[in-house]
This record gives structure tokens, sequence and C-alpha cells, in this order.
């Protein structure tokens, strides 16, 4: 009896899986945002390096933080890779809830007329539905535990990565004849981990 | 909730006519559903519609235990055929579907597996039915391309599917065709669209003209009985048929 009423909550809970799948796009989409940011900060951090090399002597600490750069931009794509990879996931869990809470919502309905023969049955399959519902829903609910976590991990590399481009604008000032390319580099790595950065509170908030 | 009528019934052989339904949303069409039993054996022709799901079963319940169904007749793919099926399956999930082989691939998006089907070959095939026999009839291309209709030569039955069909008013639904002309005008757009062949229309009107028909049952609205079958097949011989406006 005691899954029948869990079902009845579930039934009316405001859960609606539905929504689940449009945050869940959204957030791929956000993610793809991110991704094709990150990649960018590995082509800017290896023409740097580049430059870096060029300016010899006088652009050794701006070579190191380029280095570091585009370390930054690989982990952090992999970071969120291992987000997408989490949320086609959950692609599957939404899908599996829609049809769920549609069949479950038939059940009731028969509950509710009533039948004169095989009402056990009706009720083993309610609960059985509802069970289904709920071990649904608590999966979709540690897969945002996660999704949390992974994004709170993907936000502080951000942080990390701030710190470095704000480093090489230092650094650019002391470039000598290449400071003004230098400088331009560093402010273009600054404004793009800016941008991460929005991208990242955009999908915290998704 | 719908009801469920004792059209048939001679010693422990029985059809059961599952019909109308004051609560359905009326953005869905209408459907009967029939149940064939013989003793304990017992198939369901046509079991309708996913929504229209508690109403069929509940009005069953009231005569037999749906559980023990073993078998699904469904004379084509359609959504207000078949596509309750996977809810079926939750109550009894031995049930087999027979349906043309046609769609035996396009079905399980609906419900069921490998296990599920026993895909009927063109030239139709007998149906067991506990120690009684059922046939599978060839009903192409009216209106699917893979068809069939359902014939008890004991009952004197034809299942006849969307053959027949009437999008009935509220206040004309009678379970029985009451008057054959006033009837017939609420079948007649319906079957100018939705039937496309004019020659599967005249070879399906020879077989049913020869066989011994008392009540031509469809799967929406109301059961032609006595005179009215002959009626019935003539009026759909002279039909001009796949016309997309009337
Ligand atoms: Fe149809
Ligand atoms: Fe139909």
């Amino acid at each position: 009896m005691n899954d029948l009423s869990e079902g009845s909550r579930v039934l009316q809970s405001d859960a609606h899986p539905e929504n689940d799948l449009q945050r869940i796009v959204l957030v791929n989409e956000q993610i793809k945002a991110v991704v094709a940011t990150a990649f960018s900060i590995n082509l800017m951090a290896l023409n740097a390096i580049f430059l870096a090399k060029r300016a010899g002597q006088a652009a050794l600490g701006f070579g190191v933080l380029s280095n570091e750069l585009r370390t930054f931009s690989v982990d952090l794509a992999d970071v969120m890779k291992a987000l997408r990879d989490m949320t086609s996931d959950s692609v599957n869990v939404v899908s599996d809830q829609v049809r769920l809470a549609r069949t479950l919502g038939i059940l009731s309905r028969l509950k509710a007329a009533g039948v004169a023969r095989g009402q056990q049955a009706v009720d083993a399959a309610f609960a059985r539905h509802a069970a289904r519902v709920e071990r649904d829903e608590a999966a979709l609910r540690e897969r945002q535990r996660k999704l949390r976590q992974v994004l709170a991990d993907a936000r502080q590399r951000v942080e990390l990565g701030g710190v470095l481009a704000r480093s090489a604008k230092i650094e650019a000032a002391y470039g000598g004849g290449f400071a003004q390319p230098l400088m331009q580099v560093s402010s273009e790595f600054d404004r793009t981990i800016q941008a991460i950065r929005g991208s990242l509170d955009a999908l915290a908030a998704i | 909730m719908k009801t469920a009528t004792t059209i048939y019934s001679a010693g422990d052989h029985q059809w059961l006519a599952v019909t109308r339904d004051p609560q359905r949303p009326d953005y869905l069409i209408d459907t009967n559903e029939y149940l064939v039993s013989h003793g304990e054996a017992a198939i369901l022709c046509d079991p309708g519609g996913m929504e229209i799901f508690p109403a069929v079963f509940s009005a069953i319940s009231e005569h037999v235990d749906p559980r023990n169904i073993q078998h699904i007749f469904a004379s084509h793919q359609d959504p207000d055929i078949v596509s309750s099926l996977a809810l079926w399956l939750e109550f009894n999930p031995r049930l087999k579907c027979y349906l043309s082989w046609l769609w035996a691939s396009f079905v399980p998006h609906f419900g069921g597996d490998r296990e599920t089907f026993i895909p009927i070959p063109d030239a139709g095939m007998k149906i067991p039915l506990g120690n009684a026999s059922l046939e599978a009839v060839p009903a192409h291309f009216l209106h699917s391309s893979g068809n069939f209709h359902l014939y008890d030569a004991q009952a004197r039955i034809l299942f006849s599917g969307d053959v027949g069909a009437a999008l009935l008013p509220p206040d004309e639904d009678d379970l029985i065709v009451k008057n054959f002309d006033t009837h017939i005008r609420h079948a007649e757009a319906f079957h100018r669209r939705w039937m496309g062949s004019d020659r599967a229309k005249r070879d399906w009107c020879e077989r049913a003209a020869a066989m011994q028909i008392d009540m031509l049952c469809p799967q929406h609205g109301a059961i032609y009985q006595g005179e009215d079958v002959r009626r019935f097949i003539e009026w759909f011989h002279d039909l001009e048929v796949g016309q997309l406006r009337v």
C-alpha cells in the first residue's frame, strides 16, 4: 500500500519530465559553446607560445604562462566532455520518464475507473510503474548532483585560467619590442576566459 | 467508461462488443473493440489506442478477467488499432498478436518484441480459438496496405476493421444500424477518403458477398445486421473510393 501512496505522490508532484528534457537540451547547447571557446584558447595559446619564442629572453615568463593556458584549455575541454556525457545519459532517463509518466497516468485512470476482475493486477501494475518513476527521479537527482559538482570543478579551473590570463598581461608589459603583440594576445586570453565564465554561470542557472 | 455488450452467445462461444465511451475526449476517434471467446480461449480484435485502454480493460473486466486474453488480432497498424499493445502486455507478457507480416517490424514501436507477433501471410490464415477456429481474411488496401478482417464461421460474424466504419453524431450512436439509409450517410465520406483502391474494394466485396455473414462489425460506428450486411456490401461496391474531396 505504501508503494501506491508513493505512486500517487509521484503522479501529483510537479515533476515535468518534458521540462527536464528541454533543460538537458539547453545544457548541451551551453556546453557546446564552452567547448568551442576552450578550443579557441588552445589555438590562442599555441600562437602565444610561438610569439614568446620569437620574443626570446624578454618573454620567458609569458611563454611559461601560455603553456599553462594551453594545458588549462585541454583540461577544461575534458571536464566539459565529461559533463556532456552525463547529460546525454540523462536524455535516456528523462525519455524513459516521459513514457513512464504517461503509462502511470493511464494506469491511474484505470484504477479510478475500477475493474470487476483483476483489481490486484491493476494495483500491482500501478505500483510497479510508480516505483520505476521514483527510481528514475532518484537517478536524475543523483545525476544533477554530480553535474553541479563537475560544474563547480570547471568554475574553479576557470578562476585559475583567469589568474593565468591576468599574469600574462603583466608579463606582456615586460616584453620589450614584443610588448604590444603580447599585450594583445593576453587581453584576448582575458576576454575569452570572461566569456567562458559567463557561459558557466549561465549553465549553473539552467 | 465503455460498455461491453454480448452480441453473440451460443454455448461457450461468445462475441463481446466494447463500444461508446462518454468520457472519451473528442479529439480521439471513437472505436469499437471486440472480444471473441470460446471456453477459456479469448482473442481481442483491435484493442484500441493507448489513451482508451482503461475504458476497454475496465469494460471487459465486467465479463471476463482481461488477463486471460491470450491473443490480440490487429487488423492493421494504425494507432487507434493497436497503440495500447504495451499496456496489454503489462497484464499478460505472454500475449501474442496476430498482424499482417507487413507491419510486424513497425508495430513493435508501440510495444512487444520478437516473441509477441504472429505474422499473417498475405493470403490470410486460420486462427485457432480453443477448439474453434477463426479466419484472417485478406482486406489489403482497405485502407491499410497490409490489412485483415476476422471471420467467425460459427457465429457468422465478420469483424471488418475500418470497412463499414461510420463517424456517428452523438444522438445517432446505436450499437446496431437501425436505418441503413440514414446511417450510411455517416460512412460515405470516410470510405471515399480512407479506402484508396477501387480494385481492392471490388475484390473484397466479391469475397464478402460469398460469405455467410449475419453481422458485420466495424471498428468505428455501428454493427450491420441481417439484410443491412448485404446492403452495405452493395453500397460499398458501387461507391467511388480514393476521392480526395467528396
Ligand atoms: Fe485505420
Ligand atoms: Fe480505425
